[in-house]
Order: C-alpha cells, then structure tokens, then sequence
C-alpha cells in the first residue's frame, strides 16, 4: 500500500515538474500563424486611436492585427521598424519587426505597399504594432 | 495618459514654427533587470517616444508597457497581465527638467553629465526622481542616456510570494535615446 502511494507521489511531482518545464519554455506566439483579430487600413486605424485611445485601446490592445498602408520610414533599430504612412504626416502606424520569426521579411523600403502583421501594444503619437511578420 | 499624445502632438505643431531647440525621437530605448541570485530577468524595448526641449530644459519620456520584449513568453505574459496590468495602464511616462541644461551646447560636440530632475508615473502611480543623464552632442544630434533604480512596490506592483526570490524589490532601468532635431 505504501508503495503505492509514493509511486502515485513521484509520477504526480514528475507530471507536475513536467508541466513546468514546459509552461517556462513556452514559446512566444508564432504570429504568423495566429489569426487577426482585426484587418485595418494604417491611417484608419491611426484615426481611431487619435479620436478616441480608450475605446481603441479596448478593441486593439494585445490583439493580433493586420494593418495595410505605404512604408513612410524604415527605422534601423535593434529590430527593424516600419512605419507606414497615414494623413498625420509626422506620426503613423510603427510596426516593429519578430526577430523570433523564422519568416522572411523583404526587404522594405519607404513608398512600398505593404501588408502587416502584429500584436498592438498601444497609442504613444504613433500607434504601435510588435512581432510583425508579413501578412499573406 | 491621453493627454500626453495630445500635449506631444501640440508641442510639436508649436516647435513648427520656431527654431530646432526641441529634440525628439519615436526611437528610443528603454530596459530594465531584475537581478537575484535566484534569476536575471531582462526586458527591451525600443518603441520609447522622447523630447528634450533645450530652450527650457524640459524632458519627456514615454513608454508602451506592452511593448517590452522579455526572452521568455511567459514572462512577458506574467509582467504585463499580473504585475503591470498593461491593458488597465498602457503607458508609463517621465517627466522633468534637466538642472543646468545649458551646459548642454549644441554647437560643439562633447558630452555632459547632469542632473535629472522629474516625475515617473508608471500604473497611475506619480513618484518623484532624480538620476543623472548623459547628453552627448555630436553632429548636431543629441543623445541622452540614464539609468536609475525604480523600487517595485512604490507604484502598485505586488509580487506573490511563492516568486518574491525571483524579482528584485528594487529593478534597475536604462534609458537610452538618440533624438534629432524637430524643425520643420
């Protein structure tokens, strides 16, 4: 009987031990595969943040979203970031490039078309997208 | 927090029409680290807006919480839905003044070290601090560089228990921004 019970004790301690080896490993959501909550044009999206960031930031914030629109700059940071254009002229719509994605990205330049993307984190003068990947 | 995007765009319609003595950047760097012998944990993040107004000496610094990259999902999962409630407060923002920020000279590349002097509002929480910072002019560019110390508890960030070893009560912060000026 007492063997048992610490035979039950071991496997539930190594299914416990096992279930947190993986939750700490997870990996970070594969953005490409993960479908859009919502699929918005830059400068529409931009306009809802600018007129109301409360009720944008509860339909968008954490969501996984595409955004269209024309690449404005081309930040070279630590991770690249693209800026598309919107009717603002200073601010727009950042979009910060997955370094975990194993998609890859073209090489974008400013006046291209493009199709984005990426979790929304926000309104801060641009609105701002993270782990972007291309969207099909 | 939603008057900081309105006040950032006002200041800046109103620089349009004077001399380049703002400097901006939508590219700035923030990290912190929580260092204890029981785990480092860091995070990135480079989507910081920042202006240093040099006729005034007014600095600004404002962050997206949920824009801090964390090597661990879960981490980053556990940071911004059980202790930053990012969704409740999106943002975090500095603001101050630098003391003697006309030692700050624009028109000669060097760098200087100066106090630092503001308010830090992170969860709705205002404190006041003070660090230094380090402005380095070079080619008509400012850079502006600081780290402090932020204690976690004084603005509304509880630590269950059963992880207190492995987050520091006090975690250290580096800023790091490259801003030009913001004249047209």
């Amino acid at each position: 009987m007492k063997k048992v019970f610490f035979l039950v004790i071991a496997i539930a301690a190594l299914a416990g031990a096992a279930a947190g080896y993986y939750l700490w490993n997870k990996p970070h959501q594969n953005i490409s595969k993960a479908e859009a909550a919502h699929s918005v044009e830059a400068n529409a999206l931009f306009v809802e943040f600018e007129s109301d960031e409360a009720a944008a930031n509860t339909k968008y914030l954490s969501k996984i979203i595409e955004v269209k629109g024309e690449v404005s700059q081309v930040l070279d940071g630590e991770n690249t970031t693209i800026v598309l254009a919107t009717e603002n002229g200073i601010f727009g719509v950042k979009c910060e490039l997955d370094p975990h994605s194993k998609v890859a990205f073209p090489d974008y330049k400013s006046g291209d078309q493009v199709a984005l993307k990426g979790e929304c984190t926000g309104f801060l003068g641009d609105v701002v997208l993270v782990r972007c990947v291309p969207s099909e | 927090m939603q008057k900081f995007s309105f006040l950032l765009a006002a200041m800046m319609l109103t620089t349009l029409s004077l001399q380049a003595q703002k400097y901006f950047t939508r590219e700035g760097k923030v990290s912190f680290f929580s260092d204890t012998p029981m785990e480092k944990i860091e995070a990135h993040n480079q989507q910081a807006t920042a202006v240093v107004d040099l006729s005034n000496g007014n600095i600004e610094f404002a962050v997206l919480i949920k824009a801090f990259r964390f090597e661990k999902a879960l981490m980053q999962e556990h940071f911004n839905e059980n202790y930053m409630e990012s969704t409740k407060y999106p943002k975090a923002t500095f603001k101050g003044q630098v003391v003697d920020f006309a030692k700050i000279d624009l028109k000669k590349d060097g760098s200087v070290t100066l106090k630092v002097k503001g308010t830090l509002t992170i969860k709705d929480v205002t404190k006041n601090v003070e660090t230094e910072g380090t402005f380095v002019v070079a080619k008509g560019a400012l850079s502006a560089k600081s780290a402090f110390k932020v204690a976690v508890a004084d603005y509304n960030i509880s630590i269950p228990k059963l992880v207190a070893d492995k987050i520091a009560k006090t975690v250290d912060i580096k800023v790091d921004a490259a801003l030009a000026p913001l004249n047209k």
